[in-house]
């Protein structure tokens, strides 16, 4: 990026977030997930298992903190004075959020995660050195480092025969994370242009929207104003770049939010605030 | 598949070696020579197989075999190979969604601990035999030649329906057996007969969606009660638009009571207790309720608020508002599960709790009256843990001479005092239909490797319909695996060909269930139309077919309560809950690496066994998080490392059920502890279902500490903000009626 070039599309560069910034962007994926229809039940996160070829690590390895969960389901407990959690638990799924502004990006001395014109943050496994800034640089903690050749004894015969050859098998020293199923964006693209058509909403469904049992996520393109979740994201009052505190918005009791927005990463997923019925 | 000609596992392994040939073309090899079977042709991807175009999927339709929900699945087959199931949209039951426990499907399948050949014992152990001596073994003890007849034959199994059940009759009616065991130990039996006695109907269908509130005594409907997939839509839609209130009374936090609104622990088997106090409050107060006759509101005085405090140890003023948001929000839907049924007053406690749906006016709203698939002999037998207890009963009498095994492990769900290993080895002819070494398969004295779920055919009439009854089609999702597996219906079929002649028209069980769904009668087979072919690629394609139910009518019936106390147990003052999730369900699926990696929904612990108990009673023994906690009760006693939460009774130590196998394959084997094990033989008192909830134990420290290896590091916020909550007036102001 020469000075030349920064001064003569000087207007270009100096785009606000929620224009893209620098980027020029083809899509922008994004997801809602209501946490008020969450039940925790894990399945988003089976389901992910079964798409994107992760490993299962075993029991030694998982207290080490070397599970490969691309999609984990956290469980909070209130912090209360009583006996009894009265109004449950409370849960969460946790995943890649796929920021505008992702702290991994930047960090990683090979460029290996870097940013794709759909608005994900994608990893290269061949690029990977894995020096793990980046996951020492996510505030998510969703960035995965393969501490063993996990395909060794992951996949035991037949299991192997489960793999999905859509992607790859991660080795030994890459880091890796959820990718909102790029595979299977890349299959609806594909079958969009075979058609001679442009994506439509509903033509891409990641593995976990399509497992759950309650149908909490909803993934979509936030910059087709049609999609469901661009809806959601309007009537939630949640927009692209930084900061959408509650004292911003126009109605400060609409549910959505992002979580650590307040760091200015700009994450694609928002959630929707888990209800508690306080007369009960 | 009978009329496939063309064998796709051997087309991919051609693929394989053909590449391998050509490469091989240096050396002076004829490349039109594949080195496998030295074919003389190598087939091109150019020319594939029918329907395979590499590197496209095809999703087929079939049913999901990991419980007894039936939910329908579309499977995604590339190269012959299935690799992701997904839900089938059409399929009542689960709306084109699934559980983690039907993802983990395809690792039953691929399983590397399957039974890849048939084994006979043979000096006291297994060996493995070809299939002709097998057979010729089953003939020779079963068989027409064998004078096998009467209810010396006994058969075990899971919930089955559809044409496996109707197969499992004819070979039963062909020895002349009513010995047809069918053990479950998750199941609802108590509610169900609840539900017959009180209501007429043993399935009744629930309408969470047209319910203001739901009170549920430990009815986990989300995990493992009836249908949790389809209870998930239900309960998604009851939380859209009004948002309906959810409680939930339960002496350990179920994944369901951890998205409750207000959960209660009552002391464990005082539920009833609780529901008459909730039923005697709202009827004292006038409310504009159904009124009851005389001598029920009679029987209902006692229980007084202060009466019912004391018994059940839940505040008054929650009692008042429990009472107060029935009628308030109602309609009402009320409900009862595990931890209210399987105690020794089961029954009196879950007619308590339906009595609280009679009075509230549910019955015509939120409960409205099952419609039954039409063809009686297909639907499902509902498995029950009372068979679990006859069955462990005949063993132990003697009366079993040869006994067949499918779909069920008794020998790891029944508690050891009923001495079932014991009494399996009285039989003198044990066959096992089974996929996995599991603790009663290697008992067997013939195995009998069967096809997985994704490689046999089949049809499914789910217990719980949904008021929608479906036959839902189990279709192969690919080849057998292995060359040594049949298909379970085949082998009853073949048995029976030992037995009679009647069976002889049919080649296979797919031309079995083939014959008999394309004649099926117009009221089942409902909207497909068309000639016999044109019907079965429908039903293919669709993989459901929507029958014309009968919709029954429900009568309600009220009951004197006669609601008794649990006895108390001196000497053993903790409450054992073994309680069960959805992942490891009853223990079917530890040896499914993914579920066994999926941390338990509420304690978060993965690849073991745990025992959970409240702060209180932790500190008092002095017990933190990875200590190890002996749990004792009159019958045995298993070690646990304590996970410590506040959703649980002081009183009661839960211990799920999942683990602790002694056998079935390396994910399972040698994996902590099996609480099922140590359960007094103690029965419920009308129904005689196992009371799983009514040991009570002691607890002590067993002075060991180990890492407890969970997801998490931290089991509060922090002030974080992960999880923001908002209150139910805000969402209704600002979302409303959706």
């Amino acid at each position: 990026m020469s000075l030349k070039n920064i001064l003569e599309n000087f207007s270009y560069f100096r785009r606000d977030a929620e224009m893209g910034g620098h980027h020029e962007y083809e899509h922008r994926f994004g997801m809602a997930i209501d946490l008020d229809i969450c039940t925790g039940c894990n399945s988003c996160s089976t389901a992910c298992y079964a798409e994107n070829n992760l490993a299962v690590v075993g029991k030694d390895k998982f207290e080490k903190g070397q599970a490969m969960h691309w999609l984990r389901i956290e469980r909070y407990w209130d912090e209360i004075e009583g006996d009894f959690p009265e109004q449950g638990a409370k849960f969460i799924p946790m995943m890649c959020q796929q920021c505008g502004a992702a702290t991994c990006e930047p960090v990683c001395p090979v460029a290996a995660t870097y940013h794709t014109p759909d608005g994900l943050n994608a990893q290269v496994y061949n690029r990977c050195i894995g020096s793990r800034y980046c996951s020492n640089n996510c505030p998510f903690r969703v960035r995965y480092f393969n501490f063993w050749s996990y395909y060794e004894d992951s996949w035991p015969e037949p299991l192997n025969m489960q793999l999905n050859p859509d992607l790859s098998v991660r080795d030994k020293g890459v880091m890796e994370k959820c990718t909102y199923c790029i595979q299977r964006i890349r299959v609806a693209k594909d079958t969009a242009a075979r058609e001679e058509r442009t994506l439509v909403d509903g033509d891409i469904t990641t593995a976990c929207q399509q497992a759950c049992p309650t149908d909490a996520i909803v993934f979509g393109d936030t910059m087709d104003p049609k999609s469901k979740v661009s809806k959601m994201w309007a009537k939630h009052q949640i927009h692209r770049g930084p900061v959408t505190q509650k004292k911003d918005k126009a109605n400060g009791e609409v549910r959505g939010y992002r979580v650590f927005d307040e760091l200015n990463v700009d994450p694609s997923t928002m959630y929707l605030e888990r209800v508690r019925d306080t007369e009960v | 598949m009978s009329n496939v000609k063309v064998n796709r596992r051997k087309f991919l392994k051609m693929l394989g070696w053909g590449g391998a040939g050509t490469a091989l073309a240096g050396c002076d090899m004829p490349t039109t020579v594949t080195l496998e079977e030295g074919k003389e042709e190598v087939v091109s991807y150019l020319m594939p197989e029918e329907y395979v175009i590499p590197g496209i999927g095809v999703w087929y339709a079939s049913t999901c075999t990991q419980c007894e929900a039936g939910c329908g699945l579309h499977g995604r087959v590339r190269e012959g190979r299935v690799l992701k199931l997904e839900g089938n949209p059409d399929s009542p039951i689960n709306h084109g969604n699934t559980c983690l426990m039907g993802q983990a499907g395809v690792q039953a399948h691929y399983n590397p601990d399957r039974i890849t050949s048939p084994m006979m014992r043979k000096g006291g152990s297994l060996q493995n035999v070809s299939w002709d001596d097998a057979m010729a073994e089953l003939s020779k003890r079963v068989g027409s030649a064998s004078g096998l007849k009467g209810d010396r034959f006994g058969m075990v199994t899971g919930t089955v329906s559809g044409h496996q059940a109707v197969i499992i009759d004819e070979l039963m009616s062909s020895v002349g057996s009513k010995n047809h065991y069918v053990t479950e130990v998750v199941n609802t039996s108590v509610w169900s007969a609840v539900c017959r006695d009180m209501l007429g109907d043993e399935l009744p269908t629930l309408n969470f969606d047209k319910a203001g509130v739901v009170l549920s005594f430990g009815a986990d409907f989300m995990g493992t009660w009836t249908s949790p997939v389809h209870y998930m839509g239900e309960y998604a839609k009851f939380r859209k638009g009004k948002r309906g209130a959810l409680i939930q009374i339960e002496p350990k936090m179920t994944l369901t009571g951890g998205n409750a609104d207000l959960w209660l622990a009552a002391n464990p088997g005082t539920e009833g207790a609780l529901a008459l106090g909730i039923a005697n409050f709202i009827l004292d107060r006038g409310w504009n309720v159904n009124d009851v006759p005389s001598s029920v509101r009679k029987s209902l005085q006692q229980y007084n608020l202060s009466a019912v405090e004391k018994v059940t140890g839940i505040a008054t003023d929650k009692i008042k508002r429990i009472a107060s948001m029935l009628t308030e929000r109602g309609p009402a839907l009320v409900i009862a599960g595990a931890s209210t049924e399987n105690h020794e007053n089961g029954y009196d406690s879950v007619a308590s709790v339906m009595l609280l749906n009679l009075i509230m006016g549910s019955v015509g709203s939120t409960i409205e009256a099952n419609s039954r698939f039409p063809e009686k002999s297909m639907r499902a037998k509902q498995g029950s843990s009372k068979d679990l207890l006859l069955l462990a009963k005949s063993l132990k009498a003697k009366s079993l001479d040869v006994l067949f095994t499918y779909n069920t492990n008794p020998s790891y769900s029944a508690p050891a005092v009923l001495q079932l290993d014991e009494g399996l080895s009285n039989v003198g002819f044990k066959v096992a239909f089974s996929m996995f070494p599991d603790e009663t398969t290697v008992k067997a004295d013939l195995v009998l490797p069967i096809f997985s779920g994704m490689e046999d055919w089949g049809t499914h009439v789910a217990a719980y319909g949904a008021g929608e009854p479906t036959l839902s089609l189990q279709q192969p999702l690919m080849e057998p695996l292995y060359k040594e597996t049949r298909g379970f219906g085949d082998l009853m079929l073949n048995i029976l060909k030992m037995r009679s002649k009647d069976f002889d028209k049919f080649a296979d069980y797919y031309g079995y269930i083939q014959t008999a769904v394309v004649n099926m009668p117009a009221n089942v087979v409902g909207s497909v139309t068309g000639d016999h072919a044109d019907m079965w690629t429908n039903i293919l394609q669709t993989g459901v077919i929507k029958a014309k139910g009968e919709k029954g009518s429900l009568t309600p019936k009220l009951v004197e309560m006669k609601y008794k106390p649990q006895q108390e147990n001196a000497g053993y003052p903790m409450h054992l809950i073994p309680s069960t999730g959805l992942g490891l369900w009853d223990g079917r699926h530890a040896n499914l690496p993914w579920l066994q990696e999926a941390p338990d929904q509420i304690s978060k612990v993965v690849w073991g066994s745990w025992a959970e108990l409240h702060p209180k009673k932790a500190a008092e023994l002095g017990l933190k998080n990875g200590d190890y906690v002996r749990v004792t009760s009159a019958s045995g006693s298993v070690e646990a490392q304590v996970y410590v939460h506040k959703g649980i009774h002081p009183d009661a130590v839960a211990v799920p059920v999942g683990q602790g196998h002694t056998e079935y394959g390396r994910y399972a084997k040698g994996r902590g502890v099996n609480p099922m094990k140590i359960l007094n033989p103690l029965m419920e008192r009308r129904t005689g279902e196992l009371a799983t909830y009514a040991t009570r134990v002691t607890v002590s420290n067993a002075h060991q500490h180990g890492k407890l290896v969970h997801m998490g590091g931290s089991e509060i916020q922090m002030g974080r903000k992960f999880v923001r909550t908002v209150s139910a007036d805000s969402l209704r102001r600002t979302e409303g009626e959706v």
